[in-house]
């Protein structure tokens, strides 16, 4: 992609004694759509007011467009945001809304803005609302008038602050859809927040995945969900079975673990970023729904006994007891092996499934708990 | 059990309005009596308002009352939402400070505010009269609508006002359209009460009043020293008919805001 657009390095912030952004720095391209991923309290939002201009940062730089925007306030920065409560203007009309950032910096008026007005309302499909007051709109509504509100300033970088936390799940799903598609449409460049992992793997070019006020990894949805690079991005994004295992025998994307009283070896298909030395503890973070339960002995696999089997549609999801503790499996297809519980069966899982990542060495020893797919 | 507390309830209120009411109900029927003693009811009269509005001492003072009262609803409305302004954007500790210094003048007691104001624009040379009187009323008027201002300020979802500044309004354009529209009714209220107190204020007019600048209220206090006269309970009810007028006012515009808000 393009050349980039916003640039952040350095960044610190704190709130009284709280350190909420540790030394952050990542470039933003020009006309991507990248999201922020993380769980409440991570930073995200307040690393987005950063950039917005509604906080001020202690260290560090922001360039947009290659010049400094650090210390301007929040009205000298050609970006806009959509909050999460969608913050429309309870006192005037969908109109004058819309109308309110052209008026206050005198940029359009008349039947351009009466146009450009139009032109917004039929971006969002909201044609024909002008009149309507806030009070009147659904969550939905409100939400694509704020949006309207935000990209008539033709802003380098629209910043949603987690735009569809309100909506009901179907009106989210089809705001997904709208969204990416309007960032498609546009070509304004979206930072987006959200806790949500669907929505980020769903609408994004890239996610900043973040947590304790750091980015644990910043990379493309496909990435960030088959080759987490740590620990708590590998537990904060998709379900794995993560367990402790011991190196017997590292190699060239290849290790031969223990696993309870298995050993099984895993190829490390991804592009290896911690070399694994024999002896050492490592951790295995396997997809639940990239693991099949097998009644027949397989080679390299995991025994178990099956200890439940829950039927949920279009997925069916088995608990099987190894050494001690459940380990997860989701199978989308119907499974030839009718297994029951109680039976031995045999664990196999593909390749691209399967990761080591080192034994955490941060700070937070939250995220890790044996045996859970979290 | 329970019907026998409601019962008790209802009459423990009952009795309440009584003694709340009955004196005010009592002037409003005397200004009509014929006899101008208040011992006896000797029929139906509106003479002693006729008496009253040819009455040309006041006349003036009522003029005066109106426009000091005017005068003083205007400066402290906009001191006080100026200060609630301010204390949006300051650190808590100042908004405490602030908080603290508006309040105070409603602690001290009044005699002993008269005293000081007395004193004060004595020594400042200011000729008493209505400057004096709407100088002293905006004192303890400014801390019910800084107070009210606030209040609404509170409520106020914050991110609408970084909303208007993240579209480009400066600080001005957002108190101008945003801020000022939306806590408006609470102004509006506030400065309403504000007139009522400048209206029935005697304590501290009594200190401020010039020469020819007496307001009604030192005046029916003035009055009063001769006896209490039925042209009084006159004059008392129509006070009292136009202090509910505004009260009800100010009601009116509190209630329009709230349905406004409900979305």
């Amino acid at each position: 992609m393009g050349k980039s657009l916003l640039s952040l390095t350095g960044i610190n912030k704190y709130y009284d004694k709280n350190h909420i952004l540790k030394d952050v720095s990542f470039e933003v391209i020009d006309g991507e759509f990248l999201t922020f991923l993380g769980p409440s309290g991570c930073g995200k939002t307040t690393l987005l007011r950063c950039i917005a201009g509604l906080e001020e940062i202690d260290s560090g730089d922001i360039l947009l467009k290659g010049q400094s925007i650090k210390g301007l306030s929040p009205n000298k920065r050609n970006v806009n945001t959509v909050f999460q409560n969608y913050s429309l203007f309870p006192h005037l009309n969908v109109y004058d809304n819309i109308a309110y950032g052209p008026r206050v910096k005198k940029s359009m008026a008349g039947d351009e803005l009466k146009t450009k007005i139009t032109d917004m309302l039929e971006l969002v499909q909201m044609s024909g609302y002008e009149e309507r007051m806030p009070n009147q709109l659904s969550g939905g509504e409100k939400q694509r008038i704020a949006i309207a509100r935000a990209l008539i300033n033709e802003p380098d970088i629209l910043l949603l602050d987690e735009p569809l936390g309100a909506l009901d799940l179907k009106l989210r799903k089809h705001m997904q859809r709208e969204l990416a598609h309007l960032q498609e449409k546009t070509g304004t460049t979206f930072i987006y927040v959200t806790h949500d992992q669907d929505e980020a793997l769903n609408m994004s070019h890239r996610i900043a995945v973040i947590e304790k006020g750091r980015i644990q990894q910043l990379g493309s949805p496909r990435e960030i969900y088959n080759n987490p690079r740590n620990l708590f991005v590998a537990s904060f994004i998709g379900d794995r079975n993560i367990r402790k295992v011991k190196i017997l025998e590292g190699g060239e994307g290849f290790a031969k673990v223990e696993l309870g009283s298995n050993i099984i070896d895993i190829r490390c298909v991804h592009e290896a970023q911690h070399p694994c030395k024999s002896g050492d503890t490592a951790i295995l973070a396997i997809h639940t729904d990239k693991m099949q339960v097998s009644c027949h002995e397989m080679p390299n696999s995991i025994k178990g006994i099956v200890t439940s089997i829950h039927f949920a549609g279009s997925q069916t999801r088995i608990d099987v007891d190894v050494d001690g503790e459940d380990m997860i499996v989701i199978e989308y297809l119907k499974n030839e092996c009718e297994c029951k519980v109680g039976d031995p069966v045999y664990l196999v899982w593909e390749e691209t499934g399967a990761v080591l990542l080192p034994l955490e060495d941060s700070e937070d020893p939250r995220g890790f708990e044996e045996g859970d797919a979290v | 059990m329970r019907s026998r507390t409601k019962g008790f309830g209802t009459f423990y209120l009952s009795l309440f309005f009584v003694v709340l009411y009955f004196p005010v109900l009592s002037v409003i029927l005397y200004s009509f009596n014929s006899s101008p003693s208040t011992a006896k009811w000797a029929g139906f009269t509106l003479d002693w308002y006729r008496e009253l509005f040819s009455d040309g001492v006041i006349g003036q003072s009522f003029k005066t009352s109106i426009q000091v009262a005017l005068l003083t609803s205007v400066l402290s409305a906009v001191l006080g939402t100026a200060a609630a302004i301010i204390s949006l954007s300051v650190s808590k500790r100042v908004e405490k400070t602030i908080q603290g210094v508006m309040i105070l003048p409603l602690l001290v007691p009044e005699v002993a505010l008269g005293i000081s104001l007395l004193i004060f624009f004595t020594a400042l040379g200011l000729p008493f009269g209505h400057l004096t009187l709407v100088l002293s009323h905006s004192l303890f008027c400014v801390p019910y609508i800084y107070i009210m201002v606030q209040l609404r300020l509170k409520e106020i979802d914050k991110s609408v006002i970084e909303a208007a500044r993240d579209l480009g309004a400066t600080r001005g354009q957002t108190i101008r359209t945003i801020i000022i529209p939306l806590v408006m009714p609470s102004i509006i209220t506030a400065s309403l009460l504000a007139l009522a107190m400048s209206l029935d204020d005697v304590v501290i007019s009594s200190y401020m009043s010039g020469p020819r600048s007496t307001t009604l209220p030192v005046h029916i206090f003035s009055m009063m020293r001769v006896g209490v006269t039925p042209k009084i309970n006159a004059l008392c009810t129509l006070i009292l008919v136009g202090t509910f007028f505004i009260v009800g006012l100010g009601q009116l515009a509190g209630k329009k805001n709230r349905i406004k808000e409900e979305f």
